[in-house]
């Protein structure tokens, strides 16, 4: 959100200070009484004549509140953009937030120019100055009733005897612009904020006439200066009362003037030590001081500079609500640089309805609360990253069409943000139907008419149970809904997360599910040179409950209970006890390995299954790098056809070494990565050949088709790959070997021998990544001849 | 079956008299040392004359022999008896087919030999062919995993076909004891043997010579050309192995099946889940806490 420091934010430092007075007695006190020097956003025209401003010259410290809510609601409006398109994913809408804040940016110059804007929504018509070419005229001798064309604007240094240029941050402040048309009474609007600024001591606008009616302006001006400094401070006044400035009388006298100074040097130092320390970092107020030092005398033009680079950090490092509003001290030896930060006040939860009216949610609060930063809860100071996680987090609930997270100013408590979180929800019950039909060749190759099936999908989803985001979904598919027993896929799934209450942060989710699979076995896969083996299909249906933890985004741990039917069948559908082969007359006998572990071809089993997932992987630049482990045990309970009682366990470990240390930024190249992976898969007990471990594929040992190297007891696969960065992609190459550690005879049956396998085979290549797409030329070592395939999705 | 009824040994009158008074010598010590029982299996490839050989032993065309074809589809076992003592001889199909070694085979043998004992093997191969390729080796390896490596100390090699010319430049023993070393060297690859096992106890090698062309010597014994009666020779070398110290091969279900895999280590199971909670979950769940304790956080947070 840079674009909210951008120039229009300029923040103008009011002309309140007081010239000291050397016949004041007890020089001492006065220079520390009186130097204060207090800034402020520009004076919102409506809240406070500017004229009473520049008439008190003594307030010491004036805050102009409803300046700074004025900043604020410009910065909420370009925070307001920060928020998601629809149930889009969170990233583009986030993306969209700095377009946001330019849309701040003109906010802010809207405010800041009212005259300007008068001056453009005026007809383009304008007066002649109808006076002689080129005399000065003061701005009370122009006419009230003309509309002045001006041609320029020049800044003139008094001081300097020179004319500043137009990148002089002076500029800034200006409304004016060359070209634009103006009244003597909006000129006169702008002479009087330039006066009140504070950073001038004496300003003075005239107007040239040009011969062809135009007018130019010059602005000469003396810049108010002060004692240099050799101390800075940065100090956190938000939240604080603002301290009234107390109507000082002309006629005072001066023993009078003399108590109010100190009274007003009190309450300064009380407001100093009552103030809480600020974010800002000691390297950061270092180099504010080198500037300090640098400069000797303080100006107004430095005391914008240290504005702009407090201002820079608080911005650069998101917080997008905090502002330098005064400086105070000044003409001591210490600069105190007061900043509202932008302290967190209350958090607001609003639901709306389609039409964007505040209405009740379904969804509970704590649901809600709980997927918020710290950084977002009460009394903290308001980070635009802290949002934008916000954003993310609660988009991931998935239960939203809109999330908007809006930082507004807190009226009754000033300085202070109220986070408001505003929410669509999303349909809680929702129903697809979808069909397909298909036309399957009849007898003879000829379509029939009860070939033509008709298919498709029917599910539905009851989201956000009692609004805790528990959930019912089941979906049920088929390619011919007039003989669905051949090939019904169902689901039914009960997903109950905070099981541990959503009060309590440990975060854990219960899921129960009914499902079914279908699944060719590559364990009945040939070996090179072996033509066809009859394939195997494993069809799985049952229950499963498990428990997932969530440790961190990708770290998790997960254990249940899984309760299965597996049937092994035929290419015809027809359940098979062994599995087929070829035998070398051609003829194929049915007697080879068997497919199940009742050797009758279904198999009924209950498990326990635990996997825990270490992931600490992180994107730098787009590329993948850290470690990733996972450990999965199934363990069998001895309760099944059989009474089968195993242990099977894999083991993964794949770390992605980046090579290079890389700067990180957008639009920066990837690192070049070094993946090592190493996969340990082993079963002691009862195996049946469908839960043994196979070795080959696009997702074990590249080259080789799934299951070709071998079906094993334990396994053992591993793979190095080196990634080098390309343009906008990337090349690989990569060495894997997969080995079935002389266990595939602990296999019943010895599928791997029966359908020729080696049991262990390598295969080399290289590659390049399109998009989603891996293109990849592999060597298989075994036959020692390569081909190019091509795959979806990463191999690791 | 038909063959397992025991006849008469009538072909032992067919032996010349000295074949049959060093047989009957041997068959007295047989049965003195180990039983009344004898029974022998024969396996090789197909074709090397495994039929012929047992047809040899027996002195009579008990099996049937045909030069062209596979004459045995299935085992088949010979008993004949002498005197109170009984020879089994199980004749088998080759164990090759298309290159390959013909698990279905293998697998009809050992279902054949289910509840026997085999107290010799006889491995016969030819010694006619000159080189040793990896099939043999398949083959040996097939045989060990069927009866277990124990089988090769109940094992001895049969070379067929010894009449023969050696190629150029050998002399006969020369070219036997070269085949016989290379046909060993595959034997004890394929059993998987240790160097000192066989260095105790190696595979003794027979040759004998089935045709009826065979040479014989003056008392009418069939003799290969070194001169060696082969008949008596291949009983006693049965006979050593028989009585040397090792058992004879029981086949029961268990060794037909193999080791059931699935049984190795079941006892072990809770102690591993123990171990894997304890070393490997525990491990990675304060993996995952330093993680999380190393995570470097944004500037904000």
């Amino acid at each position: 959100m840079t674009s909210i420091a951008a120039p229009g934010l300029a923040i103008s430092v009011n002309r309140s200070h007081r010239r000291l007075n050397s016949t004041t007695a007890t020089s001492a006190t006065i220079k520390s009484k009186l130097p204060t020097f207090s800034s402020s956003q520009n004076p919102k025209p409506s809240s406070s004549n500017p004229n009473i401003f520049a008439s008190k010259q003594l307030h010491n410290v004036i805050k102009t509140s409803t300046a700074i809510v004025v900043g604020l609601y410009a910065l909420s409006r370009g925070v307001s953009h920060v928020l998601l398109g629809g149930s889009g994913g969170g990233a583009g809408g986030v993306g969209s937030g700095s377009g946001g804040g330019g849309g701040g940016d003109s906010f802010w110059s809207r405010i800041f120019s009212p005259a300007a804007i008068a001056g453009e929504e005026e007809s383009p018509e304008w007066d002649s100055h109808g006076l002689p070419a080129n005399i000065v005229v003061q701005l009370n001798k122009l006419s009230g009733f003309k509309k002045y064309k001006v041609s320029d604007i020049l800044f003139f240094d008094r001081r300097r005897r020179s004319t500043v240029g137009t990148e002089d941050s002076f500029f800034e402040m200006l409304s004016l612009r060359p070209g634009g048309v103006y009244t003597k009474a909006q000129l006169q609007k702008e002479l009087e904020t330039l006066a009140t600024s504070g950073m001038f001591e004496k300003v003075d606008l005239d107007a040239k006439t040009n011969p062809d009616g135009t007018v130019g302006v010059t602005i000469s001006f003396l810049e108010s200066t002060w004692q240099s400094a050799d101390k800075f401070r940065c100090i956190n006044v938000g939240l604080m009362p603002q301290s009234k400035p107390i109507e000082m009388d002309a006629d005072m006298t001066e023993k009078e003037k003399l108590e109010y100074f100190r009274s007003q040097e009190k309450d300064y130092r009380r407001r100093i030590e009552r103030s809480r320390p600020c974010l800002l970092p000691v390297s950061v107020q270092r180099e504010i001081l080198l500037m300090l030092k640098e400069h000797g005398a303080v100006s107004a033009r430095l005391l914008q500079k240290i504005r702009d680079k407090v201002q820079q950090w608080y911005h650069d490092n998101g917080y997008a609500c905090a502002q330098v509003v005064n400086f105070g001290n000044l003409n001591t030896k210490e600069v105190v640089c007061e900043v509202v930060e932008g302290d967190i006040t209350q958090m607001v939860i609003q639901f709306q309805d389609k039409l964007g009216n505040v209405c009740e949610g379904n969804t509970q609060y704590p649901v809600v609360r709980r997927e918020m930063p710290k950084q977002l809860r009460q009394g903290q100071v308001f980070n635009i990253e802290a949002g934008k996680q916000a954003l993310r987090n609660i988009n991931s609930l998935a239960l939203f069409s809109n999330i908007e997270v809006n930082p507004r100013p807190d009226e009754k408590n000033e300085g202070g943000i109220i986070v408001e979180i505003k929410l669509k929800e999303l349909e809680q019950k929702s129903a697809e139907v979808s069909t397909e039909w298909s036309i399957v060749p009849g007898r003879g190759g000829r379509p029939t008419l009860a070939s033509i099936q008709p298919g498709g999908t029917v599910s539905f989803e009851h989201r956000n149970l009692y609004g805790l985001n528990r959930s019912v979904l089941g979906s049920v598919t088929t390619s011919n809904f007039l003989n669905p027993q051949d090939d019904l896929a169902f689901k039914l799934e009960y997903v109950h997360p905070y099981l541990d209450g959503v009060y309590n942060p440990r975060n854990r989710t219960l899921r129960a599910s009914c499902f079914n699979s279908r699944k060719l076995s590559p364990v009945f896969t040939g070996g090179p040179g072996v033509d066809e083996v009859p394939p195997i299909w494993v069809d799985r249906a049952g229950l499963k409950a498990n428990i997932t933890e969530n440790f961190t985004r990708q770290s998790k741990f997960t254990y249940g209970l899984v309760m299965e039917e597996i049937t092994t069948r035929d290419e015809s559908s027809h359940i098979s006890a062994r599995g087929q082969r070829v035998l070398p007359s051609g003829g194929i006998s049915a007697d080879g390995p068997p497919t199940t572990l009742s050797e009758t071809g279904i198999d009924r089993m209950a498990f326990l299954q635990a996997n825990i997932t270490r992931d600490n992987t992180k994107f730098v630049n787009g590329t993948i790098v850290g470690e990733r482990n996972v450990f999965q045990v199934d363990q069998g309970l001895g309760v099944g056809s059989k009474f089968p009682f195993f242990n099977r366990h894999q083991l993964t470990m794949t770390r992605f070494v980046q090579l290079k240390p890389v700067e990180e930024g957008a639009g920066k190249a990837p690192p070049p990565v070094l993946v090592l992976h190493g996969h340990y898969g082993g079963c002691v007990g009862d195996l049946p050949s469908y839960d043994a471990f196979t070795l080959g594929g696009p997702y074990s040992v590249r080259g080789y088709n799934m299951g070709e190297i071998g079906a094993a007891r334990n396994i053992v696969e591993l793979a190095a790959e080196l990634r080098i960065p390309v343009k906008n992609t990337h090349v690989y190459a990569f060495v894997e070997h997969g080995n079935d550690l002389g266990t595939s005879k602990d296999v019943k049956g010895n599928p791997t021998e029966v359908y020729r396998r080696m049991g262990h085979g390598s295969s080399y290549g290289a590659g390049v990544k399109l998009g989603l797409v891996r293109a990849e030329y592999a060597v298989d070592h075994n036959s020692g001849t390569g081909a190019i395939f091509f795959r979806f999705g990463e191999r690791f | 079956m038909a063959s397992q009824v025991i006849r008469e040994w009538v072909g032992f009158q067919q032996f010349p008299s000295a074949t049959q008074s060093k047989l009957l010598e041997l068959i007295g010590k047989l049965k003195q040392e180990s039983g009344s029982t004898l029974t022998v299996l024969v396996m090789g490839k197909g074709g090397v004359g495994k039929s012929s050989t047992v047809n040899s032993i027996l002195g009579e065309r008990a099996v049937a022999v045909s030069a062209f074809q596979s004459e045995t589809p299935r085992p088949v076992m010979v008993s004949r008896s002498w005197e109170g003592f009984t020879l089994n001889i199980i004749d088998t199909p080759g164990l090759v087919e298309g290159g390959y070694v013909n698990d279905q085979a293998l697998d009809l043998i050992k279902r054949f030999l289910l509840n026997k004992t085999i107290d010799v093997l006889l491995f016969v191969d030819r010694l006619d062919t000159y080189r040793v390729d990896n099939l043999d080796r398949q083959i040996v390896k097939a045989i060990t995993d069927s009866f277990g490596k124990e089988i090769w100390h109940r094992g001895l090699v049969v070379l067929t076909h010894a009449q023969v010319s050696p190629p150029d430049g050998l002399s006969y023993d020369e070219f036997t004891s070269r085949r016989s070393e290379a046909l060993s060297k595959i034997v004890r690859l394929g059993a998987r043997r240790r160097k000192q096992e066989v260095k105790a106890s190696s595979i003794p090698i027979v040759c004998v010579e089935n045709s009826g062309r065979c040479n014989k010597n003056e008392l009418d014994e069939k003799i290969l050309p070194n001169g060696t009666a082969w008949i008596p020779n291949l009983v006693q070398t049965i006979s050593e192995v028989v009585l040397s110290e090792s058992k004879g091969i029981l086949v029961d279900q268990t060794l037909i099946d193999g080791q059931n895999p699935n049984n190795k280590g079941k006892m072990l199971i809770p102690l591993i889940a123990v171990f894997q909670y304890f070393f490997v979950v525990k491990r990675i769940q304060k993996w995952i806490k330093t993680d999380i304790a190393r995570e470097s956080r944004p500037s904000w947070a």
